[in-house]
């Protein structure tokens, strides 16, 4: 290397400008704008998707109340002529919730009984959070045939049916086959059978379903069971039939 | 850095930083890129925000994660993709502690589920000590951000060594 060709370089270094790309690299700028870019608009795109996929679920299907619902958002009250002096209990459940169908196999005929005696007025919330998680729509089709199942007066049947035909695989979902056997199940025949099956098909409740989900949501529910006596949620470690029932007992009037 | 004089040696130890925050952080983000209405759950159930700003969240941060998990496995950017990633390991180190504090028994959500679980089955101390692990990478990552095997170096020669040598 010569002396010359040397300071040639030296020249040439000092012309390109610092913290540019030399000449065989790309503009750092230009790629650094690019990443910025992608990125802000795959998570604006997410948002937005994620947004109007709620909106429109929230939209599907017949918007009438089920029967032994109040409004929206409210879950379904299985024993409307229990008196106002007994303690509500709101019990937050999805179809497919594996700990929901123990807790039903284990505790279920006890809340009914206390339903039964009306000793609580019993509120059934049926969620359908799973199906996100488990990427079908069983837990929502089974909430709809659930409500159907109430407007025939058979909400607690189906209710059983549903969770005792619950598959052993988590995911494996309900087929509407499955869901009407469950309806026949609870004891919903003929022309009941008929009016399940036209309330279902028509997803009359669906709207409903979801307001229910979503009050839940909002309302703190982030995982089934849960259990709420009086507003206050049941701490379900070491819970028993008995536990529930000395504290239904403690908060009656 | 006493301990490590050869600026190579330090470059590897980048190299198993970066590959590690962005290999969790990516893994963090596709876990849950597919489950939206799960991730906005599992952010709900931290009480801390309103439910449609937690929303909001829920369905924003794993595209932000796939992204910077993305940069920090190629080595692009890697700078301000660790100082992103340890500013979000911050939060969810706040988070995890104050949903402990406040006795909440949730799964942190952090790779898909989250939502409340039973408190036995709360790994609150777990989950904070990896969060300050990822942490220190995004540190050291930060603070040095040239690593070996980078993309950047590859794209960027000349403001790559600059930084080697300044």
């Amino acid at each position: 290397m010569t002396s010359s060709s040397a300071s040639r370089k030296a020249k040439i270094e000092a012309a390109t400008p610092k913290g540019r790309a030399g000449g065989n690299g790309a503009n750092r700028a230009v790629v650094a704008a690019v990443v910025v870019v992608v990125v802000i608009a795959a998570v604006i795109t997410a948002v937005v998707l994620g947004r109007s996929d709620k909106q429109q679920a929230t939209t599907a299907g017949g918007s009438s109340l089920p029967k032994g619902a109040s409004a929206m958002g409210a879950g379904i009250l299985v024993n409307p002529g229990a008196p106002t002096t007994v303690p509500t209990l709101d019990l937050y459940e999805d179809f497919q919730c594996p700990i929901c169908a123990e807790f039903e196999h284990r505790f279920g005929a006890d809340i009914v009984s206390l339903a039964d005696k009306n000793q609580v007025r019993l509120v059934v919330h049926t969620l359908s959070f799973l199906d996100d998680n488990l990427r079908n729509d069983s837990s929502i089709r089974a909430a709809n045939g659930a409500a159907c199942a109430a407007d025939q007066g058979k909400f607690l049947p189906y209710h059983s049916a549903n969770f005792g035909g619950q598959p052993l695989k988590e995911g494996a979902g309900y087929t509407d086959a499955d869901l009407r056997s469950f309806a026949q199940k609870a004891g919903i025949t003929g022309a009941a059978l008929q009016s399940w099956q036209q309330c279902y098909d028509t997803k009359a409740h669906n709207r409903y379903v979801v307001s229910v989900q979503t009050q839940s949501e909002k309302d703190g529910v982030n995982g089934t069971p849960t259990l709420k006596l009086d507003g206050k949620t049941l701490d379900l470690n070491g819970f028993t039939a008995e536990s529930l029932a000395a504290q239904v007992k403690a908060a009656t009037k | 850095m006493a301990v490590l004089p050869d600026p190579r040696h330090r470059d590897v130890v980048g190299l198993v930083a970066r590959l590690l925050l962005g290999g969790v952080v990516l893994l963090a983000g596709l876990l849950k890129v597919g489950h939206l209405e799960t991730s906005a759950r599992a952010v709900r159930a931290y009480q801390l925000l309103p439910y449609d700003l937690a929303g909001v969240i829920g369905y924003g941060l794993p595209i932000l994660e796939v992204a910077l998990g993305l940069l920090l496995v190629l080595g692009l950017f890697t700078r301000v993709s660790a100082f992103v990633s340890g500013v979000l390991m911050v939060v969810f180190i706040a988070g995890i502690a104050s949903a402990w504090a406040r006795g909440l028994s949730i799964d942190c959500g952090c790779f898909g589920k989250g939502g409340t679980i039973a408190a036995a089955q709360t790994q609150y101390p777990q989950e904070i000590a990896r969060d300050i692990g990822l942490l220190l990478c995004a540190a050291w990552l930060t603070k040095r951000p040239t690593t070996a095997l980078a993309l950047e170096r590859l794209l960027f020669p000349a403001g790559y060594e600059e930084r080697v040598h300044a």
